[in-house]
């Protein structure tokens, strides 16, 4: 093993992805700041937050504008993972295996002194994991439940009426989780347990990627590269997957314009009902002054 | 020696004098006894049995003289003696009235008779008349109204009512009061007083009489209003051509609130009149022409009777939308006496349908909805005392205006303040969580931010009487019902056009999710509630775990540096 300067960098998010997380932290926040005074309405606090954003329906239609700008890192993140996995034919190490099941209960093992030693784990920790899944799930859940309460009459056209309330108590509830889980797991994992920068600066330092990635760490160091498609192979792959993925993506993006606009929900004015109020019963009563 | 003289003199001059004296008396004596001329008649002996004005009706009961007096009239000296023994000094008298009992300073009436010194006949009648207190007393308990006016020449006296010498008796008197009074009062300078008058005596009830009006003290301004105004039965015609009863009937006052009446504990005398009033139009006679020309116009100037003393309320219904309608010319809306009555006022409330039959009076369409709806019907049907009446809803003299951002923010509560009242609601086994329910849901969360936030901007999110109906709200039982499920499609058509049959099933119909009432929301509920705890204590638990190992590792270091 070749020596390395302890205060070594290690490139781990490329900025696209780093600009992707800011998307991300945007979104996220403004939908829970904007969603969770929804849910808890009644409480003096959210009542407060929901003034100081000028109201229910300027909060409403922040949430909504926040909803657009997630689902649009949601289609460029499907996109360009889509790139990876279809055209640079990267190995899919985000997804879950047997093994993160094992390193989990070993890591807690450890910790609690049963295991002699921490799992070593790769690119991605099962902590990672289970975050970036929860959040596809999340998203997920999310879109579907924020389609059905944003477009109540096109759902209730295929599904039973009670789906929109139980949609809007799954999307309090799944908002509830995914703040809480932030909360909990994500800010533990890369701010308190140690502040993790890598996600802004794009690099890991020496010390951590031998914390947390030691297997990543002997792979790179033992020059293991990723396979780079030679350019033939590549221009091929491109010339299918740049219509297909152009086609899919316009796709989503239209589907997302028509999430936004498909239907007018209810009338914007007023509903009023006419009522004759001066009839006098006849002879008009009249006190007799 | 001067002395004795002076004394001498005198006692003599004062013998003289009583001689003349004597002489004197003697020479009136024979005067009296003497008859004035050679009579047809033959001459009455001298008897003690005679009365003494036994030459005055000798002479008076047959004669044509008259005396011409200063002012130019005749006083004729004729008496009708066959009407004075009618009269009531005459032969029914409990005792004999003599000629010289009235016409008193006999020396005057001596024959021959001295010039009367009264210049006008009415000097002369009211110099006899002043001989009647001798025997009628006390004359200030009588001929009450005009003793009032002494100073006025004018006055009449005892001889200009009762008569001179044909004095009736007094029942005759009282058989015609009007009568009698009026041999004086025929005319008044005010044209619009003796209408009045004449249709006040024309009405007259028995018993009642001149003095029922003009009586003996100085009646009070109240007794003098409800007498007027019971007795009369005009109409007032205004310049519009209407017309307004003038007819009072006064013992309204004593049976209406403004009776005898103890308010916290505090005694109340009855109001009068001009208690309420008092403008100069309707205080004193003949009262002052009404600037109002329609009978809109008087009802509304007679507002202001009733905020002198009600200020409070005055002023509240000032804020209200009756008064600003009134203000800004719409004189249909209502004023206090439009609800209340005038002078027959009665607790406005009592019983409870009372308020909405008041309202109803120009609210007819809208007080046609309510009778038939589940409060209406209650209500009407069976003086329920829990179902609101219009001034639970929308209050009362500061009635807000019902088509307002405010009133429709607010609303919800309005409902709620009974709907969410658990004692209420059990009696009728209705569900108090509407307002939980509905607050809970996507259009009560945005109308009570609203409410909260911006009371004055307009949402069009429902409230309670866009599903419900306002004044005709049913009962879910009626099939009629708006909200029940299959009129609901069409209710929320109202304000989703497009919506379809499943749409209303979005709405979890005030039921609290359960395995009964909207099943999957419940189970929603129950996975999130289950799924939270589990995965963040899953989490925390982890965390934890790994807080004490690195706690842990720290202090295991710390012992191998520091052995």
């Amino acid at each position: 093993m070749t020596q390395h300067p302890k205060n070594a960098w290690y490139l781990r998010f490329n900025q696209w992805q780093r600009l992707e997380h800011i998307t991300l932290i945007v979104s996220f926040t403004v939908l829970a700041v904007t969603g969770l005074p929804q849910k808890y309405s009644s409480q003096a606090w959210a009542s407060t937050m929901i003034g100081g954003m000028g109201g229910i329906e300027a909060t409403r239609l922040i949430h909504h504008a926040a909803a657009v700008i997630l689902l649009i890192g949601t289609i460029y993140h499907f996109t360009a993972v889509s790139y990876k996995i279809f055209v640079k034919r990267v190995a899919m190490t985000m997804l879950p295996s047997f093994q993160d099941a094992k390193d989990g209960l070993q890591n807690l093992a450890y910790n609690v002194g049963i295991a002699k030693r921490l799992p070593q784990m790769g690119r991605y920790t099962f902590g990672e994991k289970v975050e970036y899944w929860a959040v596809v799930w999340g998203t997920v859940i999310m879109a579907i439940t924020g389609f059905m309460l944003w477009n109540p009459i096109a759902t209730t056209t295929v599904l039973p009426g009670q789906f929109i309330p139980a949609a809007k108590a799954a999307h309090g509830g799944e908002a509830l989780l995914a703040v809480l889980s932030i909360l909990t797991w994500h800010v533990y994992n890369v701010h308190l347990k140690h502040f993790n920068k890598s996600m802004f600066t794009g690099k890991l330092e020496r010390h951590a990627m031998e914390a947390e990635h030691p297997l990543e760490l002997a792979a790179f160091e033992a020059g293991v590269r990723r396979p780079e498609p030679d350019a033939v192979t590549l221009r091929q792959r491109m010339r299918v997957f740049v219509p297909v993925a152009a086609v899919l993506s316009v796709a989503l993006l239209v589907g997302l314009y028509f999430f936004v606009t498909y239907e007018q929900t209810a009338i914007t004015t007023v509903l009023t009902q006419k009522t004759e109020i001066f009839t006098p019963l006849t002879p008009t009563a009249q006190p007799v002054p | 020696m001067d002395q004795c003289r002076r004394a001498r003199v005198t006692t003599a001059v004062l013998n003289r004098l009583s001689l003349v004296a004597v002489l004197c008396v003697a020479a009136l004596a024979f005067l009296w006894w003497t008859p004035a001329h050679a009579q047809d008649e033959p001459v009455l002996p001298l008897q003690s049995s005679l009365a003494p004005d036994t030459a005055c009706r000798l002479c008076h009961g047959d004669t044509e003289a008259h005396a011409t007096l200063a002012s130019g009239e005749v006083l004729t000296a004729t008496v009708d003696l066959p009407a004075l023994a009618m009269s009531v000094h005459g032969a029914s008298a409990a005792q004999p009235v003599y000629c010289t009992d009235c016409h008193q300073d006999r020396r005057r009436y001596r024959y021959p008779h001295e010039p009367n010194p009264a210049e006008t006949v009415e000097q002369f009648r009211s110099e006899v008349a002043g001989n009647c207190q001798q025997c009628h007393d006390p004359a200030d308990m009588h001929n009450p109204g005009h003793l009032q006016h002494l100073e006025n020449r004018d006055v009449p006296n005892c001889v200009d009512c009762h008569g001179g010498h044909t004095v009736a008796p007094a029942a005759v008197m009282q058989a015609d009061p009007v009568g009698t009074c009026q041999g004086c009062h025929q005319s008044y300078d005010d044209p619009k007083v003796e209408s009045v008058h004449a249709e006040i005596v024309a009405n007259l009830e028995p018993g009642q009489t001149c003095e029922t009006c003009h009586a003996g003290q100085a009646q009070p301004v109240d007794a003098k209003c409800q007498t007027c105004h019971s007795l009369l039965t005009r109409q007032l015609t205004l310049e519009s051509g209407e017309t307004v009863d003038l007819h009072v009937h006064a013992s309204d006052i004593y049976t209406s609130v403004h009776g005898l009446r103890t308010l916290d504990g505090q005694q109340y005398q009855p109001l009068q009149c001009t208690d309420c009033h008092k403008s100069q139009v309707f205080n004193g006679f003949p009262h002052l022409e009404l600037d109002a020309t329609t009978r809109r116009e008087v009802t509304i100037e007679l507002e202001g009777v009733c905020t002198g003393c009600h200020e409070e309320i005055a002023q509240r219904n000032h804020d209200g939308i009756h008064a600003k309608a009134i203000a800004e010319g719409n004189l249909d809306a209502a004023t206090c006496a439009d609800c209340h009555g005038n002078h027959a006022i009665q607790d406005p409330d009592q019983p409870r349908e009372r308020v909405s039959q008041t309202c109803g009076k120009c609210h007819s369409t809208i007080n046609d909805q309510y009778a038939t709806s589940v409060h209406g019907a209650a209500l009407l049907g069976e003086d329920n005392a829990d179902v609101p009446v219009c001034t639970d809803c929308h209050g009362v003299h500061d009635i807000g205006d019902p088509t307002t951002t405010a009133f429709r923010l607010k609303s919800p509560e309005l409902c709620g303040k009974c709907h969410a009242d658990r004692a209420k609601m059990a009696k009728y086994d209705i569900s108090t969580d509407v307002f939980s329910t509905y607050v809970a849901d996507f259009h009560g969360t945005t109308v009570e931010l609203f409410e909260k936030q911006h009371p004055d901007q307009e949402t069009n999110k429902a409230v309670c009487y866009d599903c419900h109906g306002v004044h005709n709200i049913l009962p879910v039982s009626d099939e009629n019902s708006q909200v029940i499920k299959q009129n609901l499609l069409v209710t929320c058509q109202k304000c989703h056009p497009d919506a379809t049959a499943n749409f209303p099933d979005a709405w979890t119909s005030h039921f609290k999710p359960s395995l009964q009432n909207n099943p999957l929301v419940y189970l929603v509920d129950l996975f999130y509630a289950i799924l939270i705890p589990f995965t963040v204590g899953g989490f925390l638990l982890f965390i934890g775990t790994d807080i004490f190992r690195t706690i842990w590792d720290r202090v295991r270091r710390r012992k191998q540096n520091n052995p």
